[in-house]
């Protein structure tokens, strides 16, 4: 975030001179833009704080829904005999260096996006999405392996689990990348977003899912 | 001069058509169409309940029309979740929180829309389709049924989550200028706390339906092993209970769900009184922290779902400190709504009425909540009859009551007309009459079952007074669902014949949603799409006339009259 505060005060000062609105509004902001929301821009126009706010408490509410599964992934593994630990696959580690390796580009792209560097802001962010999508297509690998040793979803309570949070993952990871390919192929001419304000808050998602993935791993490991 | 962008972004030019009114459709629009969801299922709920009377009352009794469900109790059962399902998603969260929030929230900030407009048809559309998925999953053999009643849960869920994101966004960022927190109303306060509620427990119902769904369609082991169960303590596991996990889980949601519903119900009794009693909310601040405190316990006291389960020893006696200690935000909202009466000068409209009966049921459900709130005490009291008397009394009932008085109060907002106040206190009577003659005899039903240390001869007295006792219930059932065709008519009848209403604010109320038509008539729709807020929500002049003072009056003006 503080890499970005000055490209969003130059749109705060460009975008009422775009639309060439009445009041001569002063430059607010400036670099010492104190909290007074009432004066940083003209109600009824979008302004961007909404998407940093919704992002925030979606991330809130999706690590509720993994807080959910992880308790009763404790508790059940507290209170069952039959639970036979799955090994986490090399595989899984190579991946997790391959999800790092994106959220890294994503921050890449957003500092050559800063000093308006727009064709290797493109580079990064699109190196960081194939490697989203090659995540992805590591996991499917991994579930192919545990298949193949004959761990199945549905085997015991462990694999179960095993395959919920990979999965519910994963799923979050597609929005992910679909997020990425969104940003890379907008026309944010016509947008109601600014592009650094669209590449930021993927940028949020994005690291929330590495740390979150993290967490699953350390979860499934320590649970074996 | 129209050009094709500018016919996309204004919905409401006549040539919109069917398509457009419903993909472009605007918060107001939205918030309608989540009430008429609401009124759907409310009608079919009240009538399933009165179905489920009749059954326990004769047995043996065909029912009209639905003699093809064959006697099982399996169908019984399905009734049961269907009427519970209709009435805590579709009515008591869909309408006071997801209706009245989407229509009302913008317009009380200030704001012209909400945060994400996509997103909020995106949640209406997901709520409608769980809407169908649960009514038909009620045709289903059970097996399959529960599974399609899963999957719609899901989905509902995932809508409510969509929609409290919606609704955080909208309140920490479309404010107006000048629209402070503690210059919010009461009603925006509670529809924000309960959208933060939501936001976190809906997530968990997600994630305990899907993951049970997965147990049902592809043989996962969360809940449902039968090693699972064979291990667990022989006094956790009843016979045909559910696995306790799925409980737990379950009840995380639910207790907090009862909040979910309450929380909103709560400010718009707030912002009725207020109104009604031409004052400012007494204790105004006071009254929002309780709001953060009914959601904060609410959220911590799940536990007391499971006294009847069995938990770890010491548990309970926390649940029950936590529990009781609900009371106290309690406490101070019903100081706040009494503190607020005080020598007020009050009017008693309909919506005023539904608001002092709200009141009324919210004491006499505390006062049973006691009793189940104590696992001491909940040993004797819970039981079937009981709980529910005390959950209808306190959660729908009272919830209802404050919807109605929200309809009432904000029809003229709603359709542009109002409904007739004659028929609305008719109706307001009996059903507030009716309520208690099916509610009260209810837990007296409860407690008598727990007669069996008595002896034998007082057991077959109090046996055959039971029995009678239902039967008054069953009959007192069946008259108050037939009392709502007053409202229906009502209802109906305004629709239809009434010409619309001239009047802006017809019940001279101080907060931003009025005043907005006030300002497109005067000062023009620049001003309507940004008004700047000067004062608090609840401001009224002191002198004999007790005209309201609205938010958007610029201080050095004199007060003006209104109309």
């Amino acid at each position: 975030m503080p890499g970005t505060t000055s490209q969003k005060d130059i749109e705060l000062i460009i975008e009422p001179v775009g639309r060439g609105g009445g009041p001569a509004a002063p430059p607010a902001g400036g670099d010492d833009s104190g909290g007074n929301g009432g004066e940083r821009r003209r109600p009824g126009q979008p302004s961007p704080n909404r998407y940093y706010t919704g992002i925030a408490v979606a991330i809130v509410s999706i690590l509720m829904f993994f807080m959910a599964l992880a308790s009763a992934f404790l508790l059940r593994k507290g209170s069952s005999t039959n639970w036979v630990a799955v090994r986490i696959p090399p595989l899984l580690w190579l991946n997790t260096l391959i999800l790092l390796a994106s959220s890294c580009a994503v921050e890449l792209a957003r500092k050559q996006l800063a000093i308006q560097n727009l064709s290797k802001f493109k580079r990064y962010w699109n190196l960081s999405t194939i490697l989203g999508v090659l995540f992805l297509t590591g996991q499917l690998v991994v579930w192919r392996q545990l298949e193949a040793q004959g761990i199945y979803l549905a085997s015991n309570p462990a694999s179960s689990f095993f395959y919920i949070f990979t999965g519910a993952h994963a799923l979050h990871v597609l929005g992910g990348v679909v997020a990425l390919l969104y940003v890379a192929t907008r026309n944010f001419d016509k947008a109601k977003v600014s592009r650094s304000v669209a590449a930021e808050v993927t940028s949020y998602y994005w690291h929330f899912l590495d740390a979150l993935w993290i967490f699953l791993l350390l979860l499934l490991y320590v649970g074996r | 001069m129209v050009t094709h962008d500018d016919g996309l972004a204004s919905p409401h030019s006549s040539d919109a058509g069917f398509f457009a009114g419903i993909f472009f459709a605007d918060h107001k629009t939205i918030g309608l169409q989540y009430l008429w969801v609401a009124l759907a299922s409310v009608l079919v709920g009240m009538v399933l309940s009165a179905i489920l009377r009749w059954h326990t009352s004769w047995p043996d009794t065909a029912i009209p029309f639905l003699t093809s469900l064959n006697q099982a109790p399996e169908s019984f059962a399905a009734l049961r979740l269907l009427h519970g399902s209709l009435m805590v998603f579709f009515v008591l969260t869909a309408a006071p929180q997801m209706g009245f929030g989407s229509f009302l929230l913008p317009l009380q900030i200030g704001a012209s829309e909400m945060a994400f407009p996509s997103l909020n048809r995106l949640s209406f559309w997901m709520t409608f389709a769980s809407f169908v998925g649960i009514t038909l999953s009620f045709f289903y053999p059970l097996s399959q049924g529960i599974q399609v009643w899963l999957a719609s849960a899901a989905l509902f869920s995932l809508a409510a989550l969509l929609s409290a994101i919606n609704f955080i966004v909208t309140t920490i960022e479309l404010r107006a200028p000048g629209m402070t927190l503690p210059r919010l109303p009461i009603t925006v306060w509670a529809w924000f706390l309960t959208a933060i509620l939501s936001m976190l427990i809906f997530s968990i119902l997600l994630a305990g339906s899907v993951a049970l769904l997965s147990d049902r369609l592809l043989g996962s082991e969360f809940f449902s092993s039968a090693t699972f169960l064979a291990q667990q303590p022989q006094n956790l596991v009843r016979q045909g209970s559910l696995p306790v996990l799925w409980e737990r889980l379950f009840w995380y949601f639910a207790q907090a769900q009862v909040y979910v519903a309450m929380l909103p119900c709560f400010g718009i009794i707030t912002h009725l009184i207020a109104t009604f009693a031409r004052k400012p909310v007494w204790k105004e601040r006071l009254v929002v922290f309780a709001l953060c405190g009914v959601g904060l316990v609410g959220f911590c006291v799940w536990g007391y779902h499971m006294f009847a389960t069995g938990m770890n020893p010491y548990a309970p006696i926390v649940f029950a400190v936590l529990a009781s200690s609900l009371g106290v935000p309690a406490a101070v909202l019903l100081a706040s709504w009494l503190g607020t009466l005080w020598q007020a000068r009050i009017e008693l409209s309909t919506s005023m009425l539904f608001a002092l009966g709200f009141i009324s049921l919210f004491i006499a459900g505390g006062l049973s909540g006691i009793f189940l709130a104590r696992h001491d005490l909940a040993r004797a009291a819970v039981s079937e009859e009981f709980v529910v008397g005390h959950f209808h009394l306190v959660m729908g009932v009272a919830a209802t009551f404050a919807i109605l008085g929200a309809l009432f109060f904000w029809f003229p907002k709603l359709f542009d007309r109002r409904l007739n106040e004659p028929l609305g206190k008719l109706h307001f009577w009996l059903t507030f009459a009716g309520v208690y003659a099916i509610f009260m005899p209810m837990h007296w039903m409860g407690l008598l079952t727990q007669s069996n240390l008595l002896p034998d001869s007082q057991r077959m007295a109090l046996a055959s007074a039971s029995s009678s006792i239902r039967t008054f219930v069953t009959l007192a059932t069946v008259c108050t669902v037939g009392a709502q065709l007053i409202f229906i008519f009502n209802f109906a009848a305004t629709l239809l014949h009434h010409k619309a209403a001239a009047e802006s604010n017809p019940w001279s109320a101080s907060t931003l949603e009025w005043a907005i038509p006030l300002l497109v008539t005067s000062e023009g729709a620049a001003a309507a799409a940004s008004p700047v807020v000067y004062r608090g929500a609840y401001e009224f002049l002191e002198n004999d006339s007790l005209a309201p003072v609205p938010q958007h009056l610029a201080p050095e003006l004199p007060p003006s009259r209104l109309p």
